[in-house]
C-alpha cells in the first residue's frame, strides 16, 4: 500500500509526459475532443490562456505594488523578531556579583552556584582581597553581597535581604551551610543535605507526547499565518474587483472572455501570490528558528507544517468566492469595509474559537464539529491535527467537503457577479441578484 | 461580415430599452447609431456583447449567432470609459491585445503601431492615471483595435474629445472601414457625426426609427437655403415671405426651407432689399432635423 502512491503518481507524470508528446490521442474521436475543449476552456491550459493572462496579470500588478512590498517585508519582520527575540531572552540571563573574602570551602562554593542556578540567575564569584574592599565595592554596586570566610554574608542595605530573592537566598545557604558544619557535619555532607539528590519517580499513567507542546507552538502561529492571509487575501480580490467595477474596465474585460475565466484567472492569480507569500514566511521562520536553535521548531512535526499550508490553500480557495461575489455587489471603493465585515465574521470565529481550543487540553465536541464545516475547518481542522485527534481519513473527509462546498459557492458567486457586475450608480442588495435568479 | 441584430427587446422594469430593434452593419460601412440619452444605444451595444440579457431576438455575425469565439475578433469601446488606473499604458493595451488572443511579440508590436495612431505613444511609459481623460480615451481606442478587430463596436467616441481627437477618432474610423470592416458607432452629438457616417440609425426609446444612408437623408424633404445679410443679425427680413419659412437664425445667418414647389428667387431679392447679401446657397438637410422629423413622424 506504502508504494502504491508514489508509483501512481509516476506513472501519471509519465502519461501525461508521452501525451504532450504525442499530441492528442488518437482514439478519441473528433466530437469527444471538441466537447472537451469547450469543457476545459475556463480552466488552466497556459499562461496564454484567457485564465493564465489575467492570473499572470493578477500576479505582476501584485508583485510591482509598493504597498505589498513594503508589507511583506514587515510581515518578515515580525516573523524574525517572533523567532529571534525569545532566544535571545533565553540566552541572558541576569547576573548578581557576590564577593567572596576568605576561602570559600568547595561545597559551599557548589552550593551558592546552585541557588543562583535555581533562581534563574547566573552568579560570578570573585574573590576581594580584604573585608574593606568588599565594603567599598558594594557602596560602589560593583556587587551586591559578599561572603566573610565562608561565615557571614555583608549587605550594602539589610532591605535587599527583603528584596532581592537572590541575595536573600544565598544569605540562607551561606546561614545553614556553615550552622550544619558548626553541628558537626563535613562539609560534604552539610552539602549534601542541602541538595538532595532526586528520586527516580515511575508514573502510572504515560506522559503527554513531548511534541504536543511544540506542536501546538507551531499551530499558533499557523493559524495566525491562515488567518490574516485569508482576510488579507479576500480583501484584495474584493477590492480587485470593486476597482475593476468602479472603474467599468470590467465591461471591456467581459466582453473578451468569459466571468468565470475573468474570475478564476483572478482567484489562481492572487493565490498563487498568496500561497508564495505564506510559504516565504513559513520557510524564513523554520529555517531561521532551527538555526538560531528555537523552541519553534524544535520537534514540529512536518506533518503540522505541511497541513497548516493545505488548509491556508483549502480556506483559500473557499472563501475568495465569496469575497469576488461581493465585489461585484460594490459601486465604490468606500463599500469595501461595509461588505468585507460580515465575510470577515465567520473567519474571526473560527480563529478565536480554535486559538481558545489549542489552550486546553483536551479539544472539545464543539471543536469537532467546527473541524468538518467548511467555513471554519480550516481553523478547526489545524488544531486536531496538532493534537492528534483526528484520524487521516477524518482530515481527507473534512477536506474533501469544503472542496464540494467550493464548487457550490464558486457557481452561486459566479451568478452574483455576473448580475450585479454592469450594474452600477448604487450598491446592488443581495437579494435583487438571487430574486432575479427565482424569477 | 454583416452583424445583424434581430427583433431585440429588453426592459429594465417598466422602462422599455430595446423595443424590437432590427439593425444591419454591413462590412466596409461607418454606421452612426444615434439617439438621445437613454434611447437604448448602449444596451444595444452591449446586446451584441453578450453583456446584457435579451428578452427577445438575437444578434448574429455572418449568420450565426454570437459566441465567445466570435466576441474575442470584436472591438468595443464602452459608454463608460474603463482601463486599469495603476498599470503602464503600454502593458494595458498589450494585456487586452492577448486576451484578444495575439501572441506576446505580436501584442507589443501592434500595441506601439496603435499608440502611435492615435497620438500618445509619448505616455506609453507612464500609468493611465496620469493621462488626461482625453488621452485615456484614446488609449480606450487603442485598446479596442489592437487586436485588429472584424467588427468595431464604439458606444460614444467622440464625447469627451477634443477637435483633433473627434478628428483623429473620425479618421481611424474611415480606415477601419475602407479596410473591410464594420463599424458600428453611437452619439447623441448628431450634427458632430454626420460627415464620419456612410449610414445613419436613429433611435428613440428602443425603436428604430430612421435609417438610411447619410446622403439620402440630407437631400430628402425639401430644399433648403443659407443666407446672410451684411448688417441684419436678427433676420427679421425673411420673416412672413411667402413660399419659405424660417428654421434658425444663428449669429445672423438664416437657415429656410423652402415649401412644395416653391421658388428660391424672391428669397434672394427680399434679402438683397434687407441689404448687401454675403451669402446664398442651398445646404443639405441636417441629421438633427432629420432627428426632428422622425421624431415628429413619429409621436
Amino acid at each position: 500500500m506504502r508504494y502504491v502512491i508514489p508509483v501512481v503518481a509516476v506513472l501519471l507524470i509519465g502519461y501525461r509526459l508521452w501525451r504532450r508528446r504525442q499530441g492528442q490521442p488518437p482514439w478519441l474521436l473528433a466530437a469527444a475532443r471538441a466537447r472537451l475543449a469547450r469543457r476545459h476552456r475556463t480552466r488552466w491550459d497556459g499562461p496564454s490562456s484567457p485564465v493564465g493572462l489575467v492570473a499572470a496579470r493578477e500576479i505582476r500588478e501584485r508583485l510591482r505594488s509598493r504597498a505589498f512590498r513594503i508589507g511583506t517585508g514587515l510581515v518578515l519582520l515580525v516573523v524574525i523578531a517572533g523567532v529571534i527575540i525569545p532566544v535571545l531572552r533565553q540566552g541572558s540571563h541576569p547576573h548578581e556579583n557576590v564577593g567572596v573574602v576568605g576561602t570559600l570551602s568547595a561545597p559551599l562554593r557548589q552550593a551558592v552556584l546552585a541557588v543562583g542556578a535555581d533562581q534563574g540567575v547566573e552568579i560570578d564569584l570573585t574573590q576581594v582581597p580584604s573585608e574593606s574592599v568588599a565594603d567599598q565595592q558594594l557602596q560602589a554596586k560593583q556587587i551586591n553581597l559578599a561572603i566573610v570566610d565562608g561565615q557571614r554574608v555583608v549587605v550594602k542595605s539589610a532591605s535587599s535581604l527583603t528584596g532581592d530573592r537572590v541575595v536573600a537566598a544565598v544569605a540562607q545557604t551561606v546561614a545553614l551551610q556553615s550552622g550544619l558544619q558548626q553541628a558537626g557535619l563535613a562539609p560534604e555532607q552539610a552539602a549534601a543535605l542541602l541538595h538532595p539528590k532526586v528520586l527516580p519517580v515511575t508514573s502510572l499513567e504515560p506522559a503527554a507526547p513531548p511534541a504536543n507542546r511544540t506542536a501546538r507552538v507551531t499551530t499558533t502561529y499557523g493559524l495566525i499565518l491562515i488567518y490574516i492571509l485569508l482576510t488579507q487575501y479576500g480583501t484584495w480580490i474584493l477590492m480587485g474587483v470593486v476597482e475593476e467595477k468602479a472603474n467599468r474596465v470590467v465591461e471591456v474585460l467581459l466582453s473578451t472572455i468569459r466571468t468565470s475565466q475573468m474570475l478564476t484567472g483572478k482567484v489562481v492569480g492572487l493565490g498563487a501570490v498568496a500561497l508564495a507569500q505564506g510559504t516565504l514566511l513559513v520557510t524564513v521562520a523554520l529555517v531561521l528558528a532551527a538555526a538560531v536553535g528555537s523552541d519553534l521548531v524544535k520537534g514540529a512535526a512536518p506533518v503540522v507544517v505541511v497541513s497548516i499550508l493545505v488548509w491556508l490553500v483549502l480556506g483559500y480557495i473557499f472563501y475568495c468566492w465569496v469575497y469576488a461575489a461581493a465585489g461585484a455587489l460594490a459601486s465604490r471603493q468606500e463599500h469595501v469595509q461595509s461588505l468585507a465585515f460580515p465575510l470577515q465574521v465567520p473567519i474571526l470565529f473560527g480563529y478565536i474559537v480554535s486559538l481558545t481550543a489549542l489552550a486546553s487540553q483536551h479539544p472539545s465536541t464543539f471543536i469537532h464539529v467546527l473541524a468538518y464545516l467548511p467555513p471554519t475547518a480550516p481553523f478547526a481542522m489545524s488544531v486536531l491535527v496538532a493534537d492528534s485527534a483526528v484520524a487521516w481519513w477524518q482530515v481527507v473527509i473534512s477536506a474533501a467537503l469544503i472542496i464540494l462546498a467550493t464548487v457550490g459557492v464558486a457557481r452561486l458567486a459566479t451568478t452574483v457577479y455576473s448580475r450585479a457586475i454592469l450594474r452600477t450608480g448604487r450598491r446592488v442588495r443581495l437579494g435583487e441578484v438571487l430574486g432575479h435568479a427565482a424569477a | 461580415m454583416t452583424l445583424r441584430m434581430e427583433g431585440l427587446r429588453l426592459r429594465y422594469g417598466d422602462v422599455v430599452a430595446l423595443d424590437h430593434l432590427s439593425l444591419t452593419v454591413p462590412a466596409g460601412e461607418v454606421v452612426g447609431f444615434l439617439g438621445a440619452n437613454g434611447a437604448g444605444k448602449t444596451t444595444a451595444m452591449r446586446a451584441v456583447f453578450g453583456l446584457v440579457s435579451l428578452e427577445a431576438g438575437e444578434v448574429t455575425w455572418q449568420g450565426a449567432r454570437i459566441g465567445p469565439d466570435e466576441r474575442r475578433r470584436f472591438g468595443y469601446m464602452p459608454e463608460e470609459r474603463g482601463l486599469y488606473p495603476g498599470m503602464v499604458v503600454r502593458e494595458q493595451v498589450e494585456y487586452l491585445a492577448r486576451l484578444h488572443g495575439m501572441s506576446a511579440p505580436d501584442a507589443k508590436r501592434s500595441a506601439a503601431v496603435w499608440l502611435e495612431r492615435v497620438g500618445v505613444a509619448d505616455r506609453a511609459g507612464g500609468k493611465v492615471e496620469a493621462l488626461s481623460l482625453g488621452n485615456q480615451q484614446r488609449v480606450q481606442l487603442a485598446a479596442a483595435l489592437v487586436h485588429g478587430p472584424e467588427l468595431l463596436v464604439l458606444d460614444e467616441p467622440m464625447s469627451g474629445l477634443d477637435p483633433t481627437g473627434v478628428e483623429v477618432i473620425g479618421q481611424v474610423l474611415a480606415e477601419e472601414a475602407a479596410s473591410g470592416r464594420g463599424v458600428l458607432f453611437s452619439s447623441h452629438q448628431l450634427d458632430l457625426v454626420e460627415h464620419v457616417c456612410d449610414s445613419v440609425a436613429i433611435i428613440d426609446h428602443g425603436r428604430l426609427v430612421v435609417t438610411g444612408r447619410v446622403d439620402d437623408l440630407a437631400t430628402g424633404g425639401n430644399p433648403r437655403l443659407v443666407v446672410r445679410v451684411e448688417g441684419d443679425r436678427d433676420g427679421s427680413w425673411a420673416r412672413a415671405l411667402p413660399g419659405a419659412h424660417v428654421i434658425g437664425v444663428e449669429g445672423g445667418t438664416v437657415r429656410l426651407v423652402l415649401d412644395e414647389g416653391a421658388d428660391s428667387q424672391p428669397v434672394l431679392a427680399a434679402a438683397m432689399q434687407a441689404g448687401p447679401v454675403r451669402q446664398f446657397g442651398f445646404e443639405r438637410r441636417r441629421l438633427s432635423e432629420v432627428f426632428r422629423e422622425a421624431l415628429a413622424c413619429a409621436t
